[in-house]
């Protein structure tokens, strides 16, 4: 019944979300769900490398903005838009070789390190590059008019694709081999799973898919400049997202786009002069009593009212 | 530019490596004890430059003493928090994304009390000595730089001593070396750790104290220093004070030299080029990848070998 | 069982501590809902940065926005043809954070959902171009308050505008300045001169203007050193090093007020000394003269407003603002923002209804007569920008301040060459 139950729910979620244009939604729904779309597919990105295989980046922003300025540049000669995503996608793919190929070498706390290194370096050298705009940033013109539905279902398909993409891997031999390596690379290697051609195949994955999200941004936002989508502050929202959903799992991160999406606009909407404490004491409050995430604490609520069958089996597990 | 000029350069360089170094130290032992990468560490920057500002202000006290102040009382503030929030972490041997984040949450907070305290003012702290310099034939070095400079090094003495004539120290240094050994000749680990963090907070607030008398601060203060800070002990191999030292040293040459020589460029032929002072926060950057890179563990390790073979 | 007690009592504990968290602060959020106020008000959107590296002078135009609605509501509101009364403004105020993103996001939200009838906003270039975009895609009226780079308005917008001059006629009024500095013979003809900006829009639009103006009246200026800066440098002692072996005579900067402060310290430490030096912009803020104390004097600044300027609307405006908010006003920062409240007001009587096109339409005709900005009228170009003259202020000792130029508008003499030592 529960099984049966979790195959269908995402289905209906995406019927739901296809359909809602229909009814007539605000355009302020619509806008909020773009968003929360755009940093949930950077989210499950994230999460591909930092939570199933255990490497911690700062550096998305890398890719999230290569792909903003790559899908800007690719409209700017004349190319459809959905092409840009896809040459966003891929420029993204080709930046986490270049970065991956000498950086997962490092392990632990270098690695992290490293790819602080990497934004910071990269975000300069964007501002000072003139045929990006440099500082200026770059301004994206469309001869059509706008339309707010269009930009959703491009945003929609992408967290889709995301999800997929997820669970596709989750349930692999690739990813339990990078499980393998979260827990101990040495005894994944022992095992057969060569830990450096992993983690770069997951990172181009990643940074594929956030490349399309920031494509995906960059289009609607219509503006952006490089001390925008390459700053470090950006890195870090798209790392914080999958940690407050709760990192490893396919609908953690989900839920963590959807927390950064709604209610993080909604405390500094209303509480202006104290949105950073708000949402600081939420970080916190998350990481010290629940290291799960968001759905750790929804799995432990549902656990505090398990069925018949659930509870004879936690009878049967002394312990 | 001749030799005096490269010279008066140089000297301003080493003399704000000093602060640079302040202020990574923090970093450094909290990282090399509990393994705690501190985001925060710009927060306590921002809180100890207005603390010495406040004491200033408020009570004339120079803000040099101000700085030294803030020692005792960062040091409180710190086993405060690690009591409060970081003694909840599970224990680990390598950073935690919990330690990363929890940090960086708890930074936010800071910012926000900040705010809300002080609001937006850009402020700084003015004193006789912050305009006038030593005049040294044609080298002008700034008094301010020159004092700072000064009580910088004079606690990281201190610290060095700490760190290896105190019982405490000990501790520490084994707890760096090996955890588990260090448990069963009797390390009280969560005392250590509690008195490192203060120990790391406390050299936080004084570095902060220091820098706010070189910048102008306010509550969003601190982030170029943060990642600076990164930098440094990235350089220094993440666990040795003398290896902060180095790597503050050669952070602020680079920095300052790095627009100031001309580079061999190849472009239809051989040239020198000046690199773009816009370029030049990225020297620091590109230097932590190039460092991590050729020497995944750091400047420190260099030395280190050498003294295992000898 | 015994375990499995204990394991569900930890769980309950833990997961309620955070479920009374998460419930709190969703309560909070859907608590009050901004629809639900009476709509005999008229509501205005304002998006300014109160947090992040840009919160002081976001926070002056904010106080600006704050006090003319205050003063437009005290007298009963603005009267609205077609509802056939007076009715109130309302701010909704929106903190950025100095994100760009926020900034484009929170315009957004304003238009689309939050019912404003216009917006005002957008300090800082790169947030004000964000905001920009938002305009005609909601054709709701957008006035800049704190955006006065070109490149914003040279796109066909029509709901977008802006209450300040651009930037680009700083560094052209600067050029003047020194100009007439030369011919009245304070100056040498011909001197060298430094500049070095900051990497932004601004800092290129400055550089542009003063190199147009150099290039049209040749003779004047031999400009030898022409760099950029990243944004928040701690050290520049490198570029000042630059600026030194460059021997000029004139340096010239643009830079945001921390970057005015910590590279003018390191100037004065390093004991340089030039003939005329200039911040673009910045110059007689409050927190730079407790930060340099004596050793701002008789720096030139090209700023949009000072409370020296001699009308008398603007000088009600300098003490009104000190009743308002309890602090003097603080270089330029307010004045824009006060009259790009007052400009959207006369608008919307104007256009005698809540209609934004209407609203609009009436923006582009708009003239506000009593403006307290130099030259005493506000009016938006074809493009939407404003241009109104520069003025040039002076720092004096005794934390002194006075207009030099343009003449007509002086109150005291422009000290030139600078005496410091």
């Amino acid at each position: 019944m529960v099984g049966w139950l979790k195959t269908i729910l995402p289905w209906l979620l995406l019927a739901v979300l296809l359909l809602l244009p229909k009814t007539n939604p605000s355009d302020n729904l619509i806008r909020l769900l773009f968003i929360t779309a755009v940093w949930t597919t950077t989210s499950l990105g994230w999460n591909l490398l930092g939570g199933m295989a255990g490497q911690v980046s700062f550096g998305f922003a890398v890719f999230f903005g290569l792909g903003a300025y790559t899908t800007a540049l690719l409209m700017h000669a004349g190319h459809s838009p959905y092409f840009g995503f896809i040459g966003g996608a891929a420029i993204a793919m080709l930046a986490s070789f270049l970065i991956g190929l000498p950086t997962f070498r490092l392990r632990g706390p270098y690695f992290v390190i490293a790819t602080i290194g990497v934004t910071e370096a990269v975000r300069v050298i964007m501002n000072n590059l003139d045929v990006t705009g440099g500082s200026s940033g770059y301004r994206i013109t469309e001869d059509q008019p706008f339309s707010q539905n269009e930009h959703y279902y491009s945003a929609i398909v992408a967290v889709a694709l995301a999800v997929l993409v997820s669970t596709v891997i989750a349930n692999s031999k690739f990813g339990l081999a990078l499980r393998a390596i979260k827990q101990d690379e040495d005894a994944a290697a022992d095992l057969g799973v060569n830990p450096y051609t992993s983690k770069l195949w997951v990172h181009a994955i990643a940074a594929g898919l956030t490349g399309i999200a920031g494509g995906i941004y960059a289009r609607r936002a219509a503006f952006f400049y490089p001390g925008d989508v390459f700053a470090f502050q950006t890195g870090i929202s798209i790392l914080l997202m999958p940690v407050i959903g709760g990192i490893g799992t396919v609908w953690g991160p989900v839920l963590g786009g959807v927390i950064y999406g709604m209610v993080e606009e909604e405390i500094s909407v209303k509480f202006p002069n104290l949105h950073l404490l708000i949402y600081g004491s939420l970080l916190i409050a998350i990481i010290l009593l629940e290291p799960d995430g968001l759905l750790g604490l929804l799995r432990r609520v549902f656990r505090l009212f398990p069925s018949q069958q659930a509870k004879t089996k936690l009878a049967g597990n002394p312990g | 530019m001749d030799a005096v000029e490269y010279l008066d350069l140089l000297l301003k360089s080493l003399l704000l490596a000093g602060v640079y170094a302040a202020m990574a130290v923090g970093m450094t032992v909290i990282y090399g004890v509990m393994k705690i990468v501190n985001l925060a560490h710009a927060g306590f920057l921002m809180l100890g430059a207005y603390f010495a500002l406040e004491m200033f202000q408020r009570f004339h006290v120079d803000p040099i003493l101000g700085s030294v102040l803030a020692l005792p009382v960062f040091f409180l503030f710190g086993m405060a928090v690690h009591w409060l929030l970081i003694r909840w972490l599970p224990k680990s041997d390598t950073p935690t994304l919990a330690s990363l984040l929890l940090m960086f949450g708890f930074w936010l907070v800071l910012q926000n009390i900040a705010y809300l305290i002080w609001g937006n003012e850009d402020q700084s702290i003015l004193t006789p000595l912050t305009l006038s310099s030593v005049q040294i034939g044609q080298i002008s070095i700034p008094k301010v730089n020159l004092v700072v400079f000064a009580a910088a090094v004079f606690c990281m003495a201190v610290l060095q001593i700490v760190f290896h004539r105190s019982w405490f120290g000990r501790s520490m240094r084994a707890l760096i070396q090996n955890p588990y050994a260090a448990q069963i000749v009797g390390v009280d680990d969560q005392k250590t750790a509690r008195l490192t963090f203060g120990l790391g907070a406390a050299f936080a607030g004084f570095a902060g104290g220091l820098l706010g008398m070189l910048f102008s601060f306010s509550p969003d203060f601190g982030r170029p220093f943060l990642l600076r800070s990164f930098v440094i002990i990235v350089l220094g191999g993440l666990e040795s004070v003398s290896g902060v030292a180095l790597g503050a040293i050669l952070l602020a040459i680079l920095e300052t030299f790095g627009i100031n020589i001309p580079l061999p460029v190849y472009w239809h032929g051989w040239s020198f080029h000046y690199l773009p002072p816009s370029y030049q926060q990225v020297i620091p950057f590109a230097l932590l990848v190039v460092v991590l890179l050729i020497l995944p563990k750091g400047l420190s390790s260099l030395f280190n070998r050498k003294w295992k073979a000898a | 069982m015994r375990g499995t007690l204990i394991f569900i009592g930890q769980n309950i504990r833990r997961a309620s501590i955070l479920a009374l968290a998460l419930g709190g602060i969703v309560t909070l959020c859907t608590g009050s809902s901004r629809a639900a106020v009476a709509d005999d008000t008229i509501k205005i959107g304002v998006v300014l940065p109160t947090t992040g590296s840009e919160s002081k002078p976001g926070q002056y135009q904010k106080e600006g926005i704050e006090l003319a609605i205050k003063q437009i509501n005290d007298a009963g509101g603005i009267m609205v043809k077609s509802k056939g009364k007076k009715l109130k403004v309302e701010e909704v105020f929106y903190d950025d954070g100095t994100d760009s993103k926020k900034s484009a996001s929170l315009t957004e939200r304003a238009m689309s959902s939050d019912g404003v009838v216009a917006v005002l906003g957008g300090y800082s270039t790169a947030l004000g171009t964000a905001e920009s975009v938002m305009a005609d895609r909601y054709k709701t009226p957008w006035i800049t308050t704190g955006a006065g780079a070109t490149a914003i308005f040279g796109k066909g917008y029509q709901y977008a505008f802006g209450s300040l001059s651009p930037v680009a006629l700083i560094g052209t009024t600067s050029a003047e300045f020194l100009g007439s500095l030369m011919d009245q013979g304070k100056l040498k003809k011909g001197l060298k001169v430094a500049m070095v900006v900051e990497n932004t829009d601004h800092g290129t639009d400055y550089v542009q203007g003063f190199t147009d103006w150099s290039n049209k009246h040749p003779g004047y200026f031999q400009i030898v050193l022409n760099e950029k800066f990243e944004l928040g440098a701690t050290d520049f002692s490198g570029i000042l090093q630059k600026v030194k072996n460059s021997h000029a005579d004139i340096f010239l900067s643009d830079a945001h007020l921390p970057d005015y402060i910590t590279m003018h310290r390191q100037y004065l430490q390093n004991g340089l000394h030039h003939q005329m030096v200039s911040y673009g912009a910045r110059g007689p803020e409050a927190n730079a003269r407790q930060a340099l104390g004596a050793g701002t004097d008789y720096i030139f600044a090209g700023i949009w407003w000072s409370n020296m300027l001699p009308y008398p609307q603007a000088k009600k405006f300098a003490t009104d603002y000190k009743a308002f908010t309890g602090h003097d006003v603080d270089s330029w920062y307010a004045a824009p923002a006060y009259d790009g409240m007052r400009i959207l007001a006369q608008a919307i009587a104007a256009a005698g209804s809540l209609d934004k096109t209407a609203i609009r339409d009436a923006l582009k005709k708009a003239q506000l007569k009593d403006s307290v900005l130099p030259g005493q009228v506000l009016k938006f170009a074809a493009n939407g920008q404003s241009e109104y003259p520069f003025v040039i202020t002076q720092n004096k000792p005794g934390n002194k301040v006075d207009i030099v130029f343009p003449k007509d508008a002086a109150t005291g003499e422009p000290v030139a060459p600078n005496p410091n030592k």
